[in-house]
């Protein structure tokens, strides 16, 4: 399978919370966990724009490099997983992490961190597909049912876009092209007075 | 609202790729075609999401990755291969345990001092099961170890307090321990100068301050990374000051080790009973009165 | 919705009006930003508050609460000043124009400027916008109607469309985007007191037709009521029921209301809901028919309350017509939890208690498919006679067949169907109306023309001119007999009309010869049996302009309406202003759904909206020393007073307070938290904003007026 890759059009994120709240739903999450956020900057403001983020599978993500304990790692569709039985909860991934994406559900010793639960592309994890191990601990494995993952398949707007990257960057860039004419083509409104 | 080509195109490539290090140059080479609303969104979100990780992310990440477990391993391996040399080139040093003994460190002293090493150690141990978790395979034995880690983090720092209140007087630094320093405290000769120092050696009273210190320093940092409940940066900083103090202490540690137990002969056994050998303390706590 | 929410692709410009469409309805953004990214369709957005909308659009209007019919005018007008209207759609199938624009032409620029506060040069600029952008798809939702002068303000929106021509267009129309899931199904089947099922109203006729379709007896009928005149006299509403509780206004009935059943109806979402609260009490039975405790649950304190858990959407099956007038079917999924029932089973239960099961159930044996087919048979108004529960299916299973623009299919079963056969529909073969009045397709394909309804002629009291209602020569859908205007079909069938020919003869003949069966006429300007007969102006009851008064006054009292007493002229006091200065508006939050009784039973939802909040200006709250996450307390004219945290934000200006009304599980800074069933309470409760929104109510429909209303703050 090629690389599956995330992207979310801030043009089109309307801050709905669809996907965080498939997300949970589907995976049964702990409140207080989030896979998935959606972040406003100039909430009530002109420039107001919305971002939804989780784990982005980063190519040489900076989260299997600082795991002391390897307990991530990368398919060979891009996706990173992580094992929670080898996790220790230590949190470096948190710290390497661009997006924020590695949680902490509180466990054991003193509401100590346990082990780091985070984004799985809706692709379970290490522990057996389909079983119920895997969906305790990871969730639904949609990938392996041939499904997108829950956010994307949510989104109203169809800003997040979720599975090959090829295809993601294809759907992205007809929009894009689409709307670089008129109005949001550079310089048109100044140059042809077209709205 | 306008918006243009280049910044849809420029959020692609940031958006899945702000992770890759290699993609900075791009970023650079389209913003400076024209203006770009999108692209300024995107520095707020990223500081909506995680703080400064150009900074701090990528630092830790970085020395995570490429010095940490180095600094450890030496401190663990060259260390003590330096302390072997020494052995084997100097020797320990003996005193005779035959004569008069001196009450050096009364039971309450000992006890404290005792318990302080128990859970120093296991800090170190722990300690160093996570940062070389790896190789322990993960899972329930190292999370074991970090619960061990915070738990002797608990009992260590009130113990170091302690410790602290009763030898803060004798640990307070004087003119002679530069002297002291200037000859390494005698450990480079096998002859038997009077070294000066009060009841604690320059050596010990640096050891002294850096636990003390550091341990301070550790406590606050494991505290901050313990509850995790501080800004991302704030956790990047800690998890940065952590390992590098944490290298520097274990290798104190390690040469205290062996000072008690090899450098010089006899003198754990004053931390167990107590009594120093009068000839000893002439000899490397000159200036000690009663 | 005259179009579809997909059709809204094809607008070339888009106007918002007390709409926040990407908090209440996000599905429809895929549409809307679809217009924006491929048409470069400018998003006007006309409302108080800075929405979510807002930050998606291309032109943001503040307008003041409640003056939207002046800025409709004002923009009418700089279309007419500028000769910008569409001549010849007003000419051939416009009607009352001329005394409409008589009125319009008061509203200039400047006149608007200063009733809604909006600009002079943005009016000529939106004008500008929408005259060089056709066609403009118009929409508005509960920030258009929910106040005093509602059915004048939302006429005015009508009206804007006709002066443009954008009606009957693909991309135009004026599209109402209906609130909740089968919101429309609900409305068609006029679930209200004035109108039998599918707008037929309450005369004799419409009883006949109804008894006809039922096969019941209409003197059976008849014996039902206490006097037959209570047959022909509109009831209580939704937003004032409780008056005939507390008779505090004087009632027109010969009996206060004794017992009271809501059935999946949040009543927090009711205006001044501490009178609500009291009437509740004072209730010999109240029955809240509900998958969740609502607030009323919590709020009714005497025990007179019963409640009936009854299943979610997924647990019973059924057909539900969508915004767009599409009607689909929906599948059950599982079996109702424990101790619920389906609402089916709970009126079938309510039914045989009653008695008249077998008159109930005459034509019904399967549940749901036969309710379907029966409701369809006599809704032959709007075309509902050609969904079958068949067709629907249908379309479910081949969705995939139609075309995402269009919404017609390509091939396949549904060949040349459009998706759920919107109203009307009809006949079994008719494959739909996607856009309402749309000339340019033979109505056989979904064309119609405008419906004749109000006579063929109009002497107007205004300016003395008669005109005909019927549409000019030569304008007809393709196909049809006659090229121009003709009126509603009736005796095909002797003694019936298209409306109730049960055998559907009537139908079928006017397709037949490519005719409309309700004729083909102008849409009007004028409506002669309203106060007032071209919408203008009228400042809120409680207005923040006492000085608008004089020129804007409101309506005189009405004394029986919908059953009670409603004050206008008596209740706008321009003294008001000085003890409650602010506007108080309330509004939706993505996260949460009506009454909030579901959503804030979910965990996730509320985790993500915690917490009740009023939005205030940071600069009224610096005024004020209220700080973010402070609390504040809000009190109405009419005694309600609630205790919430202020969030400071620019959304709202600084004479406007916003709250999102889902909260509920506290009144008046009380918890009812203890008043759920054990186990039941959810897990966010707080103040229902519905306690402070004003007195005040739309003068036809009487809608309650929550979204002009004023208020004090001061600091908890």
């Amino acid at each position: 399978m090629a690389r599956v890759k995330f992207l979310c059009d801030v043009d089109r994120c309307i801050d709905c919370g669809g996907c965080v709240v498939a997300c949970k739903e589907g995976h049964h999450i702990p409140v207080g966990v989030n896979r998935r956020r959606v972040i406003t900057i100039n909430q009530g403001k002109p420039g107001e724009k919305s971002m939804s983020v989780s784990c982005m599978h980063c190519a040489d993500a900076p989260c299997i490099a600082v795991c002391p304990v390897d307990a991530i790692y990368q398919r060979e569709d891009g996706i990173v997983l992580v094992s929670k039985k080898t996790c220790i909860g230590c949190g470096y991934c948190f710290m390497a992490c661009p997006f924020g994406a590695p949680q902490f559900p509180s466990d054991k010793v003193f509401g100590a961190r346990g082990a780091m639960d985070k984004c799985t592309f809706c692709a379970g994890g290490p522990a057996d597909t389909f079983s119920e191990e895997e969906k305790n601990l990871y969730g639904q494995n949609r990938i392996a049912e041939g499904k997108v993952p829950l956010c994307a398949g949510m989104c109203a707007t169809k800003a997040l876009m979720a599975g090959d990257a090829d295809q993601v960057s294809k759907i992205y860039s007809e929009r894009v092209f689409k709307r670089g004419s008129g109005s949001n083509a550079w310089g048109w409104d100044k140059a042809y007075n077209k709205k | 609202m306008k918006r243009y080509i280049l910044s849809a195109c420029l959020l692609m490539t940031v958006a899945a790729g702000l992770a890759f290090a290699g993609t900075h140059e791009q970023v650079q080479l389209l913003s400076a075609f024209g203006p770009e609303p999108s692209t300024a969104a995107f520095k707020e979100f990223n500081a909506a999401f995680t703080g400064d990780w150009q900074q701090y992310g990528q630092t830790f990440t970085n020395l995570q990755t490429t010095l940490f477990g180095k600094i450890f391993l030496y401190v663990i391996t060259l260390l003590p291969a330096a302390l072997l040399l020494h052995f084997i080139a100097i020797g320990a040093k003996s005193f005779s345990h035959t004569g008069k003994e001196i009450l050096f460190f009364n039971a309450f002293c000992r006890f404290i001092h005792w318990l302080a090493a128990l859970f120093f150690t296991l800090l170190v141990i722990t300690g160093l099961m996570v940062v070389f978790g790896k190789y322990l395979g993960g899972g329930a034995l190292v999370s074991m170890g970090r619960s061990i880690h915070i738990v002797s983090a608990l009992i260590f720092s009130g113990t170091a307090v302690i410790m602290l209140l009763i030898w803060i007087k004798d640990m307070l630094p004087m003119p002679h321990d530069i002297a002291w320093l200037f000859i390494m405290g005698g450990y480079l000769s096998k002859q038997k100068k009077p070294v000066p120092a009060g009841k604690f050696n320059a050596g010990q009273k640096m050891w002294f301050w850096v636990a003390t210190a550091g341990g301070g320093v550790m406590a606050v940092t494991g505290y901050i990374l313990f509850t995790f409940q501080y800004p991302t940066d704030t956790l990047r900083l800690s998890a940065i000051i952590h390992s590098f103090l944490g290298a520097g202490l274990i290798g104190f540690f390690i040469i205290h080790l062996y000072m008690s137990l090899f450098a010089i002969k006899g003198s754990i056994k004053s931390m167990i009973t107590g009594y120093k050998p009068e000839e000893e303390v002439r000899i490397l706590h000159s200036k000690y009165k009663g | 919705m005259t179009n579809s929410l997909n059709d809204m692709r094809h607008a070339k410009s888009l106007i918002f009006i007390g709409s926040n469409a990407a908090e209440a309805h996000p599905i429809s953004m895929q549409h809307i930003l679809h217009a924006k990214e491929v048409n470069n369709a400018p998003i006007i957005v006309v409302d108080p508050r800075f929405t979510k909308l807002a930050a998606k659009a291309s032109d943001f209007v503040r307008i003041r609460p409640g003056t939207d019919a002046a800025f409709m005018l004002g923009l009418i007008n700089v279309i007419i000043q500028n000769g910008w209207q569409d001549k010849e759609f007003i000419e051939t199938r416009v009607a009352g124009y001329e005394e409409m624009a008589v009125v319009a032409a008061d509203y200039t620029p400047e006149a608007v400027e200063e009733i809604t506060g909006i600009p002079a040069s943005e009016t000529v600029r939106i004008a500008k916008i929408l005259a060089t952008n056709r066609p403009t798809s118009l929409t508005w939702c509960m920030g258009g109607t929910q106040h005093h002068i509602g059915s004048s303000i939302t006429r005015t929106f009508c009206i804007l469309q006709l002066v443009l021509g954008n009606m009957g267009k693909s991309g135009g129309g004026t599209n109402i985007f209906r609130g909740h899931d089968n919101v429309q199904g609900a409305t068609d089947m006029c679930v209200l007191s004035h109108s039998l099922p599918a707008y037929y109203g309450l005369s004799d006729g419409s009883w006949k037709h109804w008894c006809r379709v039922w096969d019941v007896d209409y003197d059976w009928m008849v014996s039902r009521f206490k006097e037959k005149k209570w047959m022909n006299a509109k009831g209580f509403t939704l937003s004032r029921w409780y008056e005939g509780v507390l008779q505090e206004e004087k009632i027109e009935q010969y009996t206060p209301l004794k017992a009271v059943i809501q059935w999946g109806c949040g009543s927090n979402s009711n205006s001044q809901y501490h009178r609500v609260k009291r009437a509740l009490d004072m209730l010999d039975l109240y029955v809240i028919i509900d998958p969740f405790p609502t607030m009323a649950a919590a709020a009714c304190e005497s025990d007179n309350v019963y409640l009936l858990p009854c299943s979610s959407q997924y647990e019973t099956s059924g057909s539900v017509t969508s915004t767009s007038r599409q009607i689909q079917w929906r599948h059950k999924i599982v079996d109702p939890i424990a101790g619920c029932k389906d609402d089916y089973e709970i009126m079938a239960e309510l039914v045989k208690r009653l008695g008249f099961a077998d008159k109930f159930y005459k034509n019904i044996k399967q549940v749901p498919e036969d309710i379907t087919l029966e409701l369809g048979r006599g809704s032959l108004t709007i075309g509902y006679n050609g969904q079958t529960p068949d067709r629907i299916k249908k379309h479910m299973a081949n969705w995939h067949t139609f075309d995402i623009e269009t919404l017609q299919a390509k091939g396949g079963p549904c060949d040349g169907e459009y998706y759920g056969m919107p109203w009307p529909c009809w006949t079994t073969e008719h494959p739909g109306t996607p856009i309402l009045y749309d000339i340019s397709k033979e109505v056989t394909k979904g064309g119609l023309p405008f419906r004749n309804r109000f006579g063929l002629e109009k002497k107007y009291d205004s300016s003395g001119r008669t005109e005909n209602q019927l549409a000019a020569v030569g304008v007809a859908n393709p196909g049809c007999e006659v090229q121009g205007g003709y009126p509603e079909f009736k005796d095909v069938v002797p003694g019936t009309n298209w409306k109730t020919d049960l055998s559907q003869k009537t139908l079928k003949e006017a397709l037949r010869r490519g005719m409309a069966p309700f004729g083909n006429a102008r849409a009007r300007c004028v409506v002669w049996t309203f106060p007032d007969q071209v919408p203008i102006h009228r400042e809120p009851l409680h207005t923040p302009r006492p000085d608008l008064i004089e020129k804007y006054p409101t309506y005189e009292d009405k004394p029986n309406h919908y059953r009670v007493h409603t004050r206008y002229k008596s209740e706008q006091k321009p003294d008001l202003v000085k003890e409650f200065p602010l506007v108080l508006t309330t509004g939706r939050m993505v996260e949460h759904m009506g009454g909030g009784a579901e959503t804030r039973s979910n965990k996730y939802l509320s985790e993500l909206q915690p917490e009740m909040y009023a939005e205030v200006n940071p600069m009224l709250a610096n005024n004020m020393g209220i700080r973010d996450g402070e609390e504040i307390w809000i009190e109405s004219p009419e005694g309600g007073k609630i205790r919430v945290k202020a969030k400071l934000t620019e959304r709202v200006d600084e004479k406007t307070i916003f709250m999102p009304y889902h909260f509920g599980g506290v009144l008046m800074g009380r918890s009812l938290a203890g008043n759920y069933p054990k186990g039941h309470e959810p897990y966010v409760i707080g103040e229902a904003a519905n306690v402070c929104t004003n007195y005040g109510y739309d003068i036809i429909t009487q809608i309650q007026a929550t979204k002009d209303g004023l208020c004090k703050v001061s600091k908890a």
